[in-house]
């Protein structure tokens, strides 16, 4: 029975693919949207698509691409799921799309890179950001968020900003704040600095006195955290309960606001790392204000990025003068530092974005907001 | 910092940890004294004590205020709420088990800890939850050395609880009867001693220390969940083990000498912090193997 289905429902996908070709000059422009609809990220993905058909329905406004063509948005769910992804995105590319937007999970975004590349379909990836993607891109995919070393390196010029000499860098052991730690070590010994400390904590762990007192003994003028929110904010508390005065710093994975609620008075004066979220955009006002009014919500962490990839995708399409893949993908190779909602894009020879997206934040009042140097 | 500071630091930090080991080795103690059962849910009392204060100090924060009256009126009411539970817990499951063999009552235990865990997993949803308090952060320094005051009235609250323990163990007629029916519970019901009260009110204490320890750990680190009590309850084991299970002052013993050996034993060169739990678990083997009796156990303690 299942078959049956699955036979009628590609049947139906092709009649749809040649459909679309055999109107491929005048017809709508189908891009392909990759995110997480269901499953555990749900509510990231569906913030991305909100923000992807934002951008889509203004240039369809204005015009639509290529003399007056629209565009048309198909959605592929990956559920955060490598296996899934492949599917969905076999799925895009058997319906022909002209470039799709989207990945948030890299784990789930790094095997779709091959059923692209194989399509050879311009890929704008917004929001996920693995150092592990850069190897696995045939050259197809631009990458417009920032990796873990884009992060390291925000955090090393923020401390050499500060004049600080010693870092002690804490991370909790699992793949991602390693990752971090890592990176950032290395950045920061290169530049010619001193790591005073490089720990890390387990997970669970409550009490982090012997943590604080070797970092205190280190004689560290700043502690960098590159994991998570619930235990950075008990390290950020115990390390002020215990008389350590100087700077602290997170990754964006503890730009939480709920660490407020943890470390108290404590994340006052904290600062943290985060990608270009729209409260702290000004370009991205007007688009705060659009997003609240068509979905009744306040734009997700990933919004300004989604939008930024289609609106760069539109860009592309409109600079290459056709649906061409190659000319698309050499358009986007092309993209030369113009703004964004989320800050200039321009591309390194991999692809990935030429300049780091990150923005420092400082706690103040219980609140995260921008800081300037 | 000078060596010296810094190993009068580390002795602070040593003092303030292993005051909460002692008290929730106490529980353990005296549960394996009584009815000769390791209570593994013994760590999640502790959790389930933190998440009591926590609703008591939302209670009575209105017109006490979160300072330290809030949070000492909240922990008693955990201490009351959680040595009700423990009493509770001993009824419904450790009791009818009593002659059962001694594997059957661990497994219960074991599965009580996992009730009480799933249970706390479910209402919060397994996210941190906030312990906010007005505590501050204010201490002073003694030279290089740093105390806070939230660590000395820990300290001192801890050691409060525990001369009180003593006291009642050694002076009171209650105290006299749990003694005696660590040493020998036939005979004392020969005797005429209501064992299965004694029982209970041994619950009710050693469930009402993990839960001022709960209380504390949560006001003093600021956050609480679900997951909280199981480290503090093997480390906890490791101590009254050290102390020498069955043995009330040796708990408190374990517990300082615990919290003193995590502290300086991070600070071994080439070993980093992240090694502080293969340490503090390697000397629970050490102990076990070259002297499991503890430092003040007897040697006829039956053992699993």
């Amino acid at each position: 029975m299942n078959k049956i289905l699955s036979l009628i429902a590609s049947a139906a996908v092709i009649n749809l693919a040649a459909g679309s070709l055999a109107m491929a000059q005048d017809g709508p422009i189908t891009i392909g949207v990759q995110v997480p609809t269901t499953g555990s990220e749900a509510t990231y993905g569906k913030d991305m698509l909100n923000a992807v058909t934002l951008s889509a329905n203004e240039i369809n406004a204005d015009g639509g691409l290529l003399d007056g063509r629209q565009i048309q948005l198909v959605t592929g769910d990956t559920a955060c799921d490598p296996q899934q992804s492949v599917n969905a995105a076999s799925r895009l590319a058997s319906r022909q799309v002209v470039g799709v937007v989207g990945g948030y999970c890299s784990g789930a975004t790094q095997p779709t890179l091959k059923t692209y590349g194989d399509a050879n379909i311009p890929f704008v990836i917004v929001a996920a950001n693995s150092t592990q993607l850069i190897p696995a891109n045939p050259g197809n995919a631009f990458m417009i968020n920032s990796t873990g070393a884009d992060q390291a390196k925000t955090a090393v010029d923020f401390f050499e900003g500060k004049g600080i000499e010693k870092v002690a860098i804490v991370n909790q052991g699992d793949a991602y704040s390693q990752d971090l730690a890592n990176l950032t070590r290395d950045a920061w010994t290169e530049a010619g600095h001193t790591v005073s400390a490089f720990e890390y904590v387990n997970k669970g762990e409550q009490d982090f006195s012997a943590l604080v007192n070797k970092i205190r003994s280190s004689g560290a003028e700043a502690v960098f955290w590159t994991a998570y929110y619930a235990d950075g904010g008990l390290l950020i508390r115990q390390l002020r309960q215990r008389g350590f005065q100087g700077t602290i710093a997170v990754g964006d994975g503890s730009n939480s606001p709920e660490l407020f609620n943890i470390a108290g008075q404590a994340a006052e004066g904290v600062f943290a790392f985060s990608n270009p979220t729209a409260d702290f955009l000004p370009a991205a006002k007007q688009f705060i204000g659009d997003y609240q009014t068509e979905f009744g919500n306040a734009p997700g962490p990933y919004a300004p990025l989604a939008y930024d990839g289609m609106q760069l995708m539109a860009w592309a399409i409109d600079k290459a003068g056709s649906t061409d893949s190659d000319a698309i993908i050499e358009a986007l190779a092309s993209a030369d530092d113009q703004e964004w909602l989320a800050g200039p894009i321009s591309f390194t020879p991999q692809h990935t974005l030429a300049r780091s997206n990150f923005v420092v934040l400082e706690g103040q009042d219980g609140k995260w907001i921008r800081y300037e140097e | 910092m000078t060596w010296y500071d810094s190993f009068l630091q580390q002795l602070v930090d040593g003092l303030v940890l292993g005051s909460f080991y002692a008290l929730v080795a106490l529980g353990y103690t005296m549960v394996f004294g009584v009815i000769k059962l390791l209570n593994f849910a013994h760590g999640d009392l502790y959790m389930t004590g933190a998440f009591a204060g926590f609703g008591g100090l939302s209670l009575v924060s209105g017109f006490l205020g979160a300072g330290w009256l809030g949070i000492f009126v909240a922990m008693l009411l955990a201490m009351l709420a959680v040595g009700c539970l423990g009493v509770v817990i001993e009824r419904v499951a450790y009791h009818p088990m009593l002659a059962a063999p001694r594997l059957s009552i661990l497994i219960t235990a074991l599965a009580v800890s996992l009730v009480l865990q799933n249970a706390a997993l479910s209402l919060t949803g397994g996210q941190y939850t906030a312990f906010r308090t007005d505590l501050g952060f204010g201490g002073f320094n003694l030279g290089n050395l740093f105390l806070s005051y939230n660590q000395i009235v820990l300290v001192a609250t801890a050691a409060v609880l525990m001369i009180a323990l003593e006291l009642f163990v050694s002076r009171t007629l209650y105290g006299r009867a749990m003694r005696a029916v660590s040493i020998d519970k036939d005979m004392c019901r020969m005797m005429g001693i209501n064992v299965s009260a004694v029982i209970a009110v041994t619950f009710f204490i050693g469930s009402g220390l993990a839960a001022a320890a709960g209380t504390m750990a949560g006001a003093y680190y600021g956050s609480i969940w679900y997951f909280m009590g199981f480290l503090i309850g093997l480390k906890a084991f490791t101590a009254a083990v050290i102390g020498g299970i069955g043995s009330i002052t040796g708990a408190m013993l374990g517990g300082l000498i615990l919290g003193l050996l995590e502290s300086f034993g991070t600070h071994i060169p080439f070993i980093g912090s992240e090694w502080k739990d293969v340490f503090t678990f390697s000397i629970l083997i050490l102990v076990l193997v070259f002297k499991p009796t503890g430092l003040l156990g007897k040697s006829e303690v039956e053992r699993m």
